[in-house]
């Protein structure tokens, strides 16, 4: 097979452009919802008095929490990727798109993904400084205005490091760095799995994830209760047996079985994705 | 060129659609695939276009085999479903996003025909009429160019003049290279256009013949009564008197009555 038949930068130009013609007015409206909703949602969370709850303070912590509720959109945009698979009609139109599966597959990915994924990061990024402006322009206490770093001390400056590095673990050690990594990669795995949801489920999308997700857990979970029987037998009944233990470096290893999952599941949830799309059929 | 060889396909084990199904059309020709409804007519326009694998057999479209997708075949065959649906954009954005996927689209070819459909470029896809739609679509169809065109039924929802208008271009830009294939239960919207009938009933080629084959074989005429007609086949009354098929003689031609014709092959007469 030639390789143009699989990829051609020229026709994979063509159909990126193709996409962006055709759901131009969709997309800006997502970013610019995207972007009030971001701002809306962290602005709220933000300390207005300082002395109506003084330890209501906007650190890092709080910053992890309106980023994974502003995830939640990211997941929302990356989940409509295929949205002409929902439906007969326009399965036939986008399968006899004059371009390959792959480019097909890539082009989704490339947008909904990659883009998606840089376009969230500045507009949650931006949101959060200017929802800290706005914040910190009218918070006050109750005798009146908070002046000077007396009222910085109240909302910290977002920077995207504070979502992966302690305050109380500042170090950056490759342990660390491998949960880091391991929290990115549970996200992307999230988020691959809605990328392909419209290819293996064309109605009920949603629902039917929810419901294979549940499934695949309680797949593994029966899989380690019979190893558990295995190599445990004193074990009864549908009960894992407890094998919980730290290394020398303070890491567990069901840290490392957990993060390993995570690293390993994109690898896997994207061909599957790719090969689906290609046996497709109306 | 089509070439379909042992096909099986079926929607549900137990009753195949297609079983050891067979059929070749070349290019340069307007085929008209007629049949009841349930025949096996969409479905077999959509193995043909790839958008569905056989259980058995070998589909070959101009060197390629459909459900593998290549890039290439996909750029040279247009489909113009029964259904479809349209983003919300205007007819230029509609153009300017899929034309250059066709290598070989002319956009002059589209500008006439939207004249001849009176369509306006500007006009929004989704504010157009049904019948509007569906001329834009065949016109996109035509300047496509594509070696391979199918239309399934192209006429449903098209006014009067449109339909007439529709025949006039489909043959005046089909080339020698081109495969048409039409598939329609308004088979009075294309008997002037076709010039090949393929009649299937059952997942089967009932009647397979060229227009001018037919038409040295069958003599095709109005009569007041059948009295004193000799080798009649087929015959059904109509308001007139009697619409007749009867062996031709030779030097002896007439045009062809396609909805005659089709219920003559489907009562067996033929």
């Amino acid at each position: 097979m030639s390789s143009n038949n699989f990829f051609s930068f020229s026709r994979f130009y063509l159909l990126l452009r193709n996409d962006i013609l055709l759901n131009h007015k969709k997309y800006l409206l997502t970013i610019v919802g995207a972007f009030v909703l971001g701002f809306v949602i962290i602005y709220m969370q933000m300390p207005n008095y300082s002395e109506s709850n003084p330890s209501y303070k906007c650190d890092a912590s709080r910053y992890v929490t309106f980023f994974t509720m502003c995830l939640l959109g990211l997941g929302a945009f990356v989940g409509s990727a295929f949205s002409e698979l929902s439906n007969k009609v326009n399965v036939s139109n986008y399968l006899l798109v004059p371009a390959s599966i792959f480019e097909k597959f890539l082009s989704q990915f490339v947008i909904r993904a990659i883009a998606g994924i840089v376009l969230f990061l500045c507009i949650f990024w931006v949101d959060a400084h200017l929802a800290r402006i706005a914040a910190l322009s009218h918070l006050k206490n109750i005798n009146g205005q908070l002046a000077g770093p007396e009222k910085y001390a109240f909302i910290e400056k977002f920077h995207y490091s504070m979502l992966l590095i302690k305050t109380t673990y500042p170090v950056i050690t490759y342990w660390r760095l491998f949960e880091g990594i391991g929290l990115i990669m549970t996200f992307f795995s999230a988020g691959m799995f809605l990328f392909s949801v419209k290819i293996f489920f064309r109605k009920l999308g949603l629902i039917n994830t929810a419901v294979s997700l549940v499934a695949g857990i309680y797949l593994l979970v029966v899989l380690m209760v019979c190893f558990s029987h295995l190599f445990y037998p004193e074990i009864v009944g549908f009960r894992t047996a407890d094998t919980n233990y730290l290394l020398p470096n303070g890491y567990s290893n069901n840290e490392i079985f957990q993060n390993s999952i995570a690293y390993i599941a994109p690898l896997f949830l994207l061909p599957l994705g790719y090969f689906k799309l290609k046996e497709k059929q109306l | 060129m089509i070439n379909i060889k042992n096909l099986s396909f079926y929607y549900k084990k137990k009753s195949p659609l297609f079983n050891d199904f067979s059929l070749e059309l070349e290019s340069g020709r307007i085929v008209g695939l007629l049949g009841k409804n349930g025949a096996g007519k969409s479905t077999l326009l959509n193995l043909i276009a790839g958008l569905i694998q056989p259980k058995q057999g070998v589909i070959n479209v101009n060197g390629f085999s459909p459900f593998d997708r290549n890039p290439n075949y996909l750029a040279d065959i247009y489909m113009v479903p029964e259904e479809f649906s349209f983003p919300p954009i205007s007819i230029s954005c509609y153009v300017k996003a899929f034309s250059p996927l066709y290598p070989q689209f002319d956009q002059q070819k589209l500008n006439d025909i939207f004249d001849e459909f009176e369509l306006q470029a500007p006009s929004y896809l989704n504010k157009l009429s049904h019948g509007q739609r569906k001329k834009f679509l065949i016109a996109f169809a035509l300047s496509t160019n594509c070696k391979m065109l199918v239309f399934d039924e192209p006429t449903n929802g098209l006014d009067i003049p449109s339909k007439s208008q529709f025949r006039k271009i489909l043959v005046s830009s089909v080339t020698d290279e081109q495969l048409v294939i039409i598939s329609t239960h308004q088979v009075k919207d294309i008997d002037t256009v076709i010039d090949k009938v393929v009649v299937i009933d059952n997942g089967s080629i009932i009647y397979q013949e060229n227009i001018d084959e037919i038409t040295q074989k069958l003599y095709f005429d109005l009569v007041p009564s059948l009295i004193g007609i000799e080798n009649l086949l087929y015959h059904e009354q109509c308001p007139m008197g009697q619409k007749i098929i009867v062996s031709a003689s030779v030097g002896n031609e007439s045009s062809i009555d396609l909805e005659l014709l089709f219920n003559a092959i489907i009562n067996k007469s033929i």
